[in-house]
């Protein structure tokens, strides 16, 4: 293959390497918003969800790529999906991964309230900016904060939301690439961790949703999460075209 | 496909999604594993040497998808090459999945434990011996369940998902990772873990690596965390997973198109809801507590 037939595959398909890397950003950005405490969180010693950045937005917006994968399947029935259709398995993505994350949450207060016996409550707020309840004196003394208040919950849902909706359209675009489900799936992950991992190093272990001041810092993943998913993208199209360098 | 049976598919993935999640915790509340394993790890070094078991092999969420994957990949090499009846290849999968877990379990406890001796820390043969069947078949379970509903949604005359077997397996035992650490966990490492100290609190940070270390009887092991978690930490995590998998796949199955998405986002609104109300319970039945001296009002 001569690199003119390389860069004619990029031409042909930069809609996809557009929408993968406007995916990898979603992700990016859905990232910050999820309340993750990392180990401390697990001893109710943060505020946040007990386990680590990436761990918990792979596991829901994965699990929106099922949802999302199946109702491609259902709607390519009639053809190949366009930008409505596009637009209606980014919403399905995006609401199961909302749901998987938001019912997290929600067992995961079960077990503060219930089993640890703490109110749920934000370290990095004097106030709940939704509620309005005082947060300060419901935190346990030697610790920074405990289990998801109101704040928190909501931002999760919206991290689930971006992170869903960023993972599936990046699954809706390798399918316009190449049409194998297999491949596109396992892309997508690959695409989705990478996308995951970098906004990691913006959070450092824990942050509390966007009311936290390290949310600032989103620009900066931002930008490397472009990077990122340009590189992906690229790779994402050429790979179809292997084929033509003898490989399979 | 009928939508009665859709559902009774949709009811049969969920039952087995609850079993597979509160094994899942146990597995790991049994091995020490994830998060509440930084204090398992750190109580030897500030001089708290135990016979927990110490196996942070990785996070859950990476672990349970290798076990998953695996157990997938073996099942789809039986039914594919030898027409293996479906249960009988996935219980071998799940065997295979389980003979790994125990594997890296041994190597996880037998390292960790060998690096800490200078901190009086050993690698005692009995714990080793008595908890391994136990993780195992936990993991046994758990994959077994996630690979069962993995099956249910891949076989085209079932659900028909267009992802590879092994690839949703591999997501669900992701998923069930990330919830059980999540959830089940909190239970173990911010209850069991800490039970000398006062209820009504997370770990005060002075107290760092200070775990219980005696049982109701006799010197506490993993096995008695078990017993203690999945009396509430387990079943919840059970019931998270349950939930997600049920709740998913029956917005997909009983409605399409955009009221699958619109039934899915009424039910993150109503969850939002009554998270909200349980914070409040929590606020009022605790209230704020007595060591807090600054000016803000509870």
């Amino acid at each position: 293959m001569t690199d003119i037939t390389i860069i004619g595959m990029l031409m042909e398909h930069w809609v996809s390497i557009i929408g993968i890397i406007l995916g990898g950003i979603c992700i990016a950005v859905g990232v910050h918003f999820v309340p993750v405490g990392g180990a401390p969180a697990a001893m109710a010693q943060a505020t946040g969800i007990g386990t680590g950045t990436v761990q918990l937005a792979a596991g829901s917006g994965l699990t929106g790529l099922l949802a999302a994968g199946y109702m491609y399947m259902t709607l390519s029935a009639a053809g190949t999906p366009g930008i409505s259709e596009v637009i209606l398995i980014c919403a399905t993505g995006a609401v199961g991964a909302m749901i998987m994350i938001t019912v997290t949450m929600l067992v995961g207060n079960w077990v503060y309230i219930y089993g640890v016996g703490v109110p749920p409550a934000s370290a990095k707020v004097d106030h709940d900016p939704i509620t309005g309840d005082s947060q300060a004196p419901y935190v346990a003394p030697g610790t920074v904060g405990q289990g998801m208040p109101t704040v928190c919950f909501v931002s999760g849902a919206i991290g689930g939301l971006l992170g869903g909706l960023g993972g599936s359209l990046v699954y809706c675009m390798l399918m316009w690439v190449n049409g194998d489900a297999a491949i596109s799936s396992i892309f997508a992950i690959g695409v989705f961790l990478v996308n995951a991992v970098l906004p990691s190093y913006n959070i450092q272990g824990t942050i509390e949703g966007f009311h936290d001041p390290k949310f600032k810092r989103v620009p900066k993943a931002v930008l490397a999460c472009f990077i990122a998913s340009l590189l992906c993208g690229i790779i994402a199209v050429i790979i179809p075209g292997m084929s033509a360098f003898g490989g399979v | 496909m009928e939508p009665a049976m859709g559902m009774g598919l949709v009811a049969l993935m969920g039952a087995a999604a609850t079993v597979a999640g509160c094994s899942e915790d146990l597995e790991s509340d049994i091995g020490s594993q994830s998060n509440p394993n930084s204090q398992v790890q750190l109580a030897a070094q500030v001089g708290y040497p135990h016979r927990i078991f110490n196996k942070a092999i990785s996070g859950e969420p990476p672990s349970n998808a290798m076990y998953c994957a695996v157990g997938a990949g073996v099942a789809m090499v039986l039914i594919q090459s030898v027409n293996a009846s479906p249960l009988l290849a996935i219980a071998i999968g799940a065997f295979v999945a389980a003979l790994l877990n125990g594997v890296f379990s041994t190597t996880a406890y037998m390292g960790r434990n060998a690096s800490q001796t200078r901190f009086n820390q050993y690698v005692y043969l009995d714990v080793l011996r008595n908890q391994l069947l136990s993780l195992m078949g936990h993991a046994y379970i758990t994959t077994f369940c996630i690979v069962g509903l993995s099956y249910v949604m891949w076989h085209h005359d079932l659900i028909g998902h267009p992802f590879p077997f092994p690839v949703i397996a591999m997501i669900w035992g992701l998923a069930v990772g990330a919830i059980g650490s999540s959830t089940g966990d909190v239970h173990y490492g911010a209850e069991r873990e800490f039970q000398d100290f006062k209820f009504g609190a997370g770990l005060n940070a002075a107290d760092s690596g200070n775990i219980t270390r005696f049982a109701e009887a006799g010197i506490r092991s993993s096995m008695d965390n078990a017993w203690f978690c999945s009396k509430f930490g387990g079943p919840v995590t059970g019931i998270a997973f349950g939930m997600t998998v049920f709740l998913d796949n029956w917005r997909s199955t009983a409605f399409s198109g955009w009221t699958a998405v619109v039934v899915g986002s009424a039910i993150v609104l109503a969850l939002i809801i009554y998270n909200r109300q349980i914070e409040t319970y929590a606020r009022k039945k605790y209230g704020p507590y007595p060591e807090y001296a600054g000016d803000i009002e509870a």
